[in-house]
């Protein structure tokens, strides 16, 4: 404090009057759009190429890194075959309760197993048991599920990926990078023309979601 | 039938919306249900005169959602109550249920004015758990980023503490020096608030030009416009008779209470971590510990805030040392991808801005940590809100909650 | 007949209503003009002159009431932007060029919100209490001298009637407190009641000095005192008091640092909790009107009131267009072309490549702002009250500034130090102000 008194309020009502003279710090927002830097990742979306086709190649590695596993992915590969393994974006709400539940400790129901027909895991338990489940033989395991039910079917994938440790998202990469994979049984016909095959799987994905979600009819149209 | 109070519509004994004549006039009970503790008795008891004022959870000067019944008699307060729990998002337990990589970002938003330091603790516990040795360059970014933020942070309170006193002005200064700093910081690591920068083993990247510009830029004048921001404030005599000689507190009680961070060295004890237990390159860098308030009554709320302003100066102290010292090489420690730290247990504790930030982390040999015990300084600082606000006016109330400077984010967990 | 119907035909609905409309007007107008003028008027007249004391009170009365309204429009304007600007903020600029309609939609914002009141709050004086509060600022406006003759009401106990109805606002403001039913409201209201109660005896003491200088306690005749140079104004005779009066001034008007009344981060909104709607609307008009008249008060009291600061040569300007007789309506016609011709010939010299309809535009742009300035001019010589006028709302319009200058930079007194700095300091410097006033006044009269 000075030693006259009110001098630090006058000095202070000086600096403020300065400052009423000085350039503004806020912008006319959004007539002038705030710099930004260039690493500044901001929100969360998926980025368009030129063509105006989605730059996304599905790697995962997003849904891998999400702490809280609000990132997942389901849609049509190349070949018309659909690879849906959570649900579409509406349904991440629930998603996201059941992550919670899940990371609570309590057990939840899997819904990919109710959804795509459960199957007896007992044959995953001792392909996994023989390789001490370790998940740096996970190309060795998934070949030996493959052999015993002539596809990976989704449910087997997730056992797996349990009881190894690995990230879901990392066994379901290693099973789509290598092309001796299938993710249908072998009776299924892949051979249809692109569209037409899209168009039947389609249509039966969404009968198996709206089943599946009780929606009756109304969902993702 | 419409009520003798005109209200214009039925009211029927059924709707609790409606207040019935009888109810007229009368203050719920508080608490609603019979006192459990002797504390509870002897608080929720009323002599004559006193009143309950409940301020909060929503109150514009509790820092976040902090709830305070305070019993006053006029404008004294008799004594008060910290109700706490309205911003609990069980963080723990996120962390315990999240792999060691995901901790980071789990424990970032847990205090959202310094998250750098939120996330140095837990990375430095489980550098010791995983034996890994940090890169000496990703320890002076570490340092050089937690300073930065470390500026930002008693800038920030410094307009707080004059936004509780009723000054509209250093709030908005405040910000504009905090924003340099934070979009700064958002050049380097991406975000503006939740960083999520330090990794396990380094940092997430490497200095860039653009940081470095703008620092560069930032540090050539921000001696300058610090000191004229704290000329508003520190020169007023209205502020500083308002902060003068309420809540005293002296170091024997600071310690006894388990005080740290700047509110002890404002009770005239110098304790900081970075000298006592020296962590990352501070055993390297030369920088004073501001102390105030020696005397046998300790220090006031002036002194926290005069001592906040002190360290700001150490800070861009050992930001310049930073500049000039930084080593080459990379910023982050060769590690396994999957991480699973034998069974152990590791502590580590940084001074975050509020003083002694630490996580306590057991490892059971998973990558899930097993038991994360985080230690926060505010809440630690919050049990003296009784002891120092009582018999002040309401008015100072505000003023000694801000000097301690707390943050709910902290406090609720 | 066809041509105007088919003209009619194109016009569209409500061109339909209004040039029928229209027609009316010109046909009716004229003639009621001249009935009014020539049968009814001087009735009228007789009446309005038998009773000139009563009409004075209702014209002054509405003018009041219908100048602040605006002026508080203009000062909340001024607060937004001010202390923007001396926060480094744009502050308001959507609504209105640079957002100077900001304050007026705030208001009709205002008006269409709910009215909602607290269960169990007592109704009639919570309505009752912001009328209160609103209507004593405004009467207030009744004795202040806007400029020479621009006097609501000549009352020889101006300064008396000032005090005593700002008096009352307290009433208001702890009525409005106590009848919220809202413990943050009751603290706002006593605090208001204190506060005004404390500084309404340093305020009044200050002006005492002034008063016994003066010899009247006439605010027109206060006002008339301070003519000639700015040496004459009561400031340089009464440092202490002027100092005083605006501390306590600050202080009665509830504005930075004694805003205890509404402290948002101790009491929430102090008394204006609960209120809501148009009822808080006139809480709020009524402490910037506050605003306004306190620096009115200054600026009369203290500053020449609505004298310029320096001896004004009072000309006649001999203008007799009549005499110029046919010239007149040639000079009329004429004059502004050869003007704006005139001023545009350097801008087209000076920039040959700019084409002339540019020069042009410019000429006529400085012809404008010459015969503006020229017309403001011979106003300001002419009448009294203009400059008078003029020389009021720059003075006060400063204090406003001061004010909210001080909004923007100072943090809020505790409400003990609030009551110390009254009684400890300003009351005493008042009574040595008074005594050392009254000395000198007596020293002065016994040489």
């Amino acid at each position: 404090m000075s030693t006259v008194p009110g001098m630090g309020l006058l000095r202070g009502m000086g600096l403020t009057l300065t400052r009423f003279f000085q350039p503004k710090a806020t912008i006319k927002w959004p007539e002038q759009q705030a710099d930004v830097a260039p690493r500044f990742r901001g929100r969360l979306q998926l980025l368009y190429d030129e063509n105006g086709s989605l730059k996304c190649e599905t790697c995962f590695q997003c849904a891998q890194a999400c702490p809280v596993e609000c990132i997942d992915m389901g849609g049509m590969d190349t070949r018309g075959r659909f690879h849906v393994h959570w649900g579409p974006a509406e349904t991440y709400g629930e998603r996201r309760e059941e992550s919670a539940l899940r990371r609570s400790g309590r057990p939840v129901a899997d819904e990919a197993f109710t959804r795509f027909a459960a199957l007896d895991p007992t044959a995953d338990d001792e392909i996994l048991a023989a390789h001490d489940d370790d998940p740096r033989e996970m190309l060795a395991i998934l070949e030996e599920v493959q052999g015993v039910y002539g596809y990976l079917p989704v449910a087997a994938l997730k056992h797996i990926a349990r009881t190894t440790g690995a990230w879901y998202a990392t066994v379901y990469g290693t099973a789509t990078s290598y092309r001796h994979f299938r993710f249908e049984p072998p009776s299924v016909a892949t051979a249809a023309p692109a569209g037409q095959g899209q168009k039947v799987a389609e249509a039966g994905y969404l009968a198996a979601l709206d089943s599946a979600l009780r929606f009756d009819g109304k969902a993702a149209r | 039938m419409t009520t003798p109070t005109g209200l214009g519509h039925h009211a029927s004994e059924d709707d609790p919306r409606i207040m019935l004549d009888g109810q007229i006039g009368q203050y719920e009970q508080v608490p609603p249900y019979p006192p459990r503790t002797e504390r509870e008795a002897e608080f929720y008891s009323l002599r004559d005169g006193e009143m309950f004022l409940n301020m909060g959870p929503q109150h514009p000067s509790t820092h976040g959602v902090l709830r305070v019944v305070l019993k006053i008699n006029g404008e004294n307060v008799v004594d008060l109550d910290p109700v706490l729990g309205y911003l609990h998002r069980g963080v723990e337990k996120l962390c315990e249920n999240s792999d060691y990589h995901h901790v980071i970002s789990q424990i970032d938003p847990l205090e959202y004015v310094s998250s750098l330091f939120m996330e140095w603790a837990p990375v430095m516990s489980f550098e010791q758990l995983l034996d890994v040795k940090v890169p000496r360059r990703a320890e002076y970014i570490r340092v050089l980023t937690g300073e930065l933020l470390r500026v930002a942070s008693h800038v920030l309170f410094q307009g707080w503490m004059a936004l509780d006193l009723g000054g509209l002005a250093p709030i908005l200064y405040s910000f504009i020096e905090r924003d340099e700093i934070v979009e700064m910081l958002a050049a380097l690591t991406g975000q503006r608030m939740l960083f999520n920068y330090f990794r396990i083993g380094g940092v997430n990247g490497d200095l860039n030009h653009e940081f470095m510009s703008r620092l560069g830029d930032w540090m050539s004048r921000a001696l300058v416009q610090h000191e004229a921001n704290i000329g508003l404030l520190n020169e007023n005599e209205i502020f500083v008779r308002r902060m003068r000689d309420i809540g005293r507190l002296d170091g024997e009680t600071a310690k006894r209470m388990g005080v740290s961070g700047p509110n002890i060295r404002a009770a005239g004890v110098p304790f900081d971590v970075r000298r006592a237990h020296p962590y990352s390159v501070y055993p390297e860098l030369e920088f004073d510990i501001p102390v105030r308030g020696t005397g046998p009554a300790g220090g006031d709320s002036l002194d926290r805030y005069l001592l906040r302003l002190d360290e700001v100066r150490e800070s861009i102290r050992i930001i310049d040392q930073c500049l000039h010292n930084m080593p080459d090489g990379p910023v982050m420690a060769r590690l396994p991808r999957l991480m699973r730290p034998r069974p152990g247990r590791a502590w580590a504790a940084v001074e975050s801005p509020r003083g002694l930030f630490g996580t306590y982390v057991i490892s059971d040999g998973t990558d899930q940590p097993f038991r994360m015990k985080i230690h926060d300084p505010s809440f630690v600082h919050l049990q003296l809100v009784g002891m120092l606000m009582k018999n002040n006016l309401i008015a100072d109330t505000m003023a000694v909650m801000a000097s301690l400077d707390p943050v709910m984010g902290g406090i609720d967990k | 007949m066809t041509a105007i119907s088919k003209s009619l035909g194109q016009v569209t609905t409500a061109g339909k209503v209004i040039i029928p409309l229209l027609l009316v007007i010109l046909v009716v107008g004229p003639i009621a003009t001249y009935l009014l003028a020539t049968v009814a008027g001087p009735v009228i007249v007789d009446v309005l002159n038998s009773n000139l004391g009563i009409v004075r009170f209702v014209v002054a009365i509405t003018g009041v009431l219908l100048f602040s309204i605006p002026a508080a429009f203009i000062i909340i304007y001024m607060e937004l932007k001010v202390i923007a600007f001396m926060n480094l903020r744009i502050g308001p600029d959507r609504v209105g060029p640079k957002g100077a309609a900001h304050s007026v939609i705030a208001g009709l914002k205002v008006l269409t919100k709910e009215d909602f009141s607290p269960n169990a709050a007592d109704r009639t004086i919570f309505t009752w209490a912001p009328v209160i509060v609103f209507l004593t600022s405004v009467m207030t406006f009744l004795v202040i001298p806007f400029g020479p003759g621009l006097v609501g009401a000549k009352l020889n106990i101006g300064v008396l009637y000032l005090f005593s109805v700002g008096g009352m606002s307290v009433v208001g403001l702890l009525l409005a407190g106590w009848s919220s039913f809202n413990k943050y409201s009751l603290l706002g209201g006593l605090r208001a009641a204190a506060q005004v109660v404390s500084y309404e005896i340093p305020l009044t003491l200050s002006v005492v000095g002034l008063i016994l200088l003066a010899g009247t306690l006439s605010v027109d005749q206060l006002a008339a005192n301070q003519a000639g140079w700015f040496t004459n104004w009561y400031v340089f005779r009464q440092p202490l008091g002027a100092l005083i009066f605006f501390i306590a001034a600050t202080a009665e008007a509830n504005r930075t640092p004694f805003d205890l009344t509404e402290a948002d981060s101790e009491i929430v909104a102090g008394f204006a909790t609960e209120y809501s709607g148009m009822r808080f609307g006139f809480l709020f008009f009524a402490e910037y009107v506050n605003v306004f008249i306190i620096s009115a008060l200054m600026t009369t009291f203290f500053f020449g009131a609505w004298n310029a600061p320096f001896p004004f040569p009072h000309l006649t300007v001999a203008l007799d267009p009549g005499s110029l007789g046919i010239m007149l309506p040639i000079a009329i016609a004429v004059g502004p072309l050869l003007v704006t011709l005139a001023l545009a010939v350097p801008f087209w010299l000076i920039r040959t490549k700019a084409p002339a309809w540019q020069a042009l535009l410019a000429g006529f742009a400085l012809a404008n702002l010459l015969a503006f300035g020229a017309i403001g001019l011979l106003t300001y010589i002419s009448w009294d009250w203009v400059a008078g006028l003029i020389w009021f709302f720059v003075k006060s319009f400063m204090f406003v500034f001061v004010f909210v200058w001080m909004r923007g930079t100072f943090p809020r007194v505790r409400v003990d130090q609030l009551m110390g700095f009254a009684w400890k300091w300003l009351l005493p410097a008042s009574l040595l102000n008074l005594f050392v006033t009254a000395l000198a006044i007596i020293v002065v009269k016994s040489l």
